[in-house]
């Protein structure tokens, strides 16, 4: 029976997120198969736990998980008879030749081994203490979290102000098993690698024109250590792979919509950049560099209407889960000051350590072997391409970094540079994948561009 | 925290932690079953020693077990507790949990739950 839960929860979050995604590529007449799976997760997730964050307000129990299914279930047929209604046609792409199928073979056989490795492991401990126990009090409230969690002082290690993206999706999970069960709620977490490893080669080769360039890249990227070992890495349960992976869409199909203007690329965009503040804190970041850089991009091509349609969504997500922490949390957030230049001009002197600290930390071998060397050799490529996307793809790798260093002026922790040991490492993962694709495409520059360098 | 696949049990993560923590077999059963027979009312506070993640982290997992009973984490900096003890309001909390920290000498009716953590009731506990 738990097993049937399981695959219950994982078909509903899949039947939701293909219905979405059909009904994005549906008027192109084409469905990538492989595409519209690996987003049909990625929003199905999204979907999944933001109807039960609604929902929640006012049904809980039966009636709430009742209420979500339904929902995903229209949803998937809303998107097959958008596909009817077109007659587009499902097309599975398939390697052209032997190194495309190595390629393929290669990355497939990473994916399982991901998914072995996942099961082997337990949660870690922010998995357990900050996420999944978000999703067992709600599973035993009912499918809510109980007011009492949000007021509760002694819980507050587990920041209850995060949000509820991944724990919601792990509750969906436990509402289908009948049980809060902590081993196969794991398996979330192989699936958005799978996803994120799938979208890195298609992005990649659809970017470049060159499919084995994008299976080289998507087959490199489990060689990152950090990507499956702790801290942050899928096996342990954490959200930065997650996050890494919704931030890899958005700005694959933004850069998509800036080459081909295509209405689909950039409602995937909207999709994706939507749910990176629901998956975690610092997705407001996240989303905030895209959001800059769309501007920045549909301002020199004449597309600012439709851009500004785009981050709409996203915008809604992060006020709304504002508008929600200020009605119920009681006790503020301590892991940060609120941002003012009083407290800039203050803190300006940490700067120092701050570099330090990143520097000695993009250099950690065991951590990232040599993977941040290739992000530098290629945004130095991307830049000396002087063309406006490339230079785009290097900042929002870039952009991120900086950002996240900087916050560290205003950490409140007693040791700022201890704070900032402890939690880098996993604010870099979020742009790692992004960062494959950044060299990908700086892989496949034309010649008669590399002579500027 | 490595383990072979499988047992496939509901509580996996939580058992493995407190195995290797405090030493004890499904805690994710017995230490919430010690906690239910301590008064209804009243809050637990957990004693933990600062800069010890060790104990940090089996404070952080007893108030994760002890759900949905309020708790309080005190940080301690000595391995005595007398100066916090002194401060709470012993009359309106249901227990003390000592993680990696010496209970001062004259509390009495002490319960040793595992390796390196003690539980003192502070009322009469339900049977």
């Amino acid at each position: 029976m738990i097993l049937l839960g399981l695959l219950a929860a994982i078909f509903t979050i899949l039947t939701a997120g293909l219905g979405v995604a059909l009904s994005i590529f549906a008027r192109t007449g084409r469905l990538n198969l492989i595409e519209c799976t690996c987003l049909g997760w990625l929003l199905g997730s999204g979907i999944v736990s933001l109807l039960l964050w609604v929902c929640g307000t006012f049904c809980s129990g039966l009636a709430l998980q009742t209420i979500v299914t339904i929902a995903c279930l229209a949803l998937g047929i809303v998107g097959w008879r958008a596909r009817q209604h077109v007659t587009a046609r499902f097309v599975l792409p398939s390697p052209a030749n032997v190194t495309e199928w190595l390629l393929t073979i290669l990355v497939l056989g990473e994916i399982a081994i991901l998914f072995f490795v996942s099961l082997k492991h337990t949660l870690g401990w922010d998995g357990l203490l900050n996420w999944e126990i978000k999703a067992r009090y709600a599973f035993l409230n009912g499918g809510v979290i109980p007011q009492s969690y949000y007021s509760s002082g002694g819980r507050a290690f587990s920041h209850p102000e995060y949000p509820l993206g991944i724990p919601f999706t792990e509750l969906w999970l436990y509402l289908w098993m009948g049980e809060p069960h902590q081993f196969w709620v794991k398996i979330i977490f192989p699936l958005f690698y799978a996803a994120g490893a799938l979208l890195l080669a298609l992005l990649t080769a659809r970017l470049s024109g060159k499919r084995w360039v994008g299976l080289l890249i998507a087959s490199l990227l489990p060689f990152v250590p950090s990507i499956s070992a702790s801290p942050g890495g899928i096996v342990v349960g954490y959200v930065d792979v997650p996050i890494s992976v919704f931030y890899l869409a958005a700005l694959g199909y933004l850069l998509c919509w800036s080459a081909n203007n295509a209405l689909c690329s950039i409602v995937a965009f909207a999709a994706c950049a939507a749910f990176l503040p629901w998956i975690k804190s610092e997705g407001v970041l996240l989303w905030f560099v895209l959001a800059l850089l769309g501007l920045t991009m549909s301002l020199s091509k004449h597309r600012v209407g439709p851009f500004l349609v785009s981050i709409a969504p996203g915008l809604l997500i992060i006020l709304g889960w504002r508008l929600y922490l200020k009605l119920v949390l009681i006790f503020p957030h301590s892991d940060f000051s609120h941002p003012t230049f009083s407290l800039l001009r203050g803190n300006f002197g940490r700067l120092a350590d701050i570099g330090s600290i990143l520097l000695a930390e993009l250099g950690e071998t065991v951590h990232w072997s040599i993977f941040w060397l290739l992000v530098a050799v290629a945004v130095v490529y991307l830049f000396a391409s002087r063309k406006l996307e490339k230079i785009l793809l290097a900042m929002a790798v870039l952009l991120p970094i900086a950002f996240y260093s900087l916050i560290y002026l205003f950490s409140t922790w007693p040791s700022y540079t201890a704070h900032m040991t402890s939690s880098v490492s996993r604010l870099l993962l979020h742009v790692m994948p992004a960062g494959w694709l950044a060299i990908g495409l700086a892989l496949t520059q034309p010649k008669d561009q590399n002579r500027h360098l | 925290m490595e383990n072979r696949i499988g047992p496939v049990e509901v509580n996996r993560s939580i058992d493995v932690y407190v195995r290797a923590l405090i030493g004890i077999e499904r805690g994710s059963e017995k230490l919430p079953d010690t906690f239910r027979r301590l008064p209804k009312a009243g809050p637990l506070i957990i004693f933990v020693r600062n800069e010890n993640s060790q104990s940090e982290f089996l404070g952080m997992m007893i108030g994760y077990l002890s759900w949905p009973r309020e708790v309080q984490l005190v940080t301690v900096a000595t391995p005595t507790v007398e100066k916090e003890l002194a401060e709470v309001n012993r009359d309106s909390v249901a227990g003390l949990v000592f993680c990696s920290v010496n209970p001062p000498a004259w509390l009495e009716k002490r319960v040793r739950l595992g390796s390196g953590i003690v539980l003192v009731p502070l009322a009469e506990t339900a049977p």
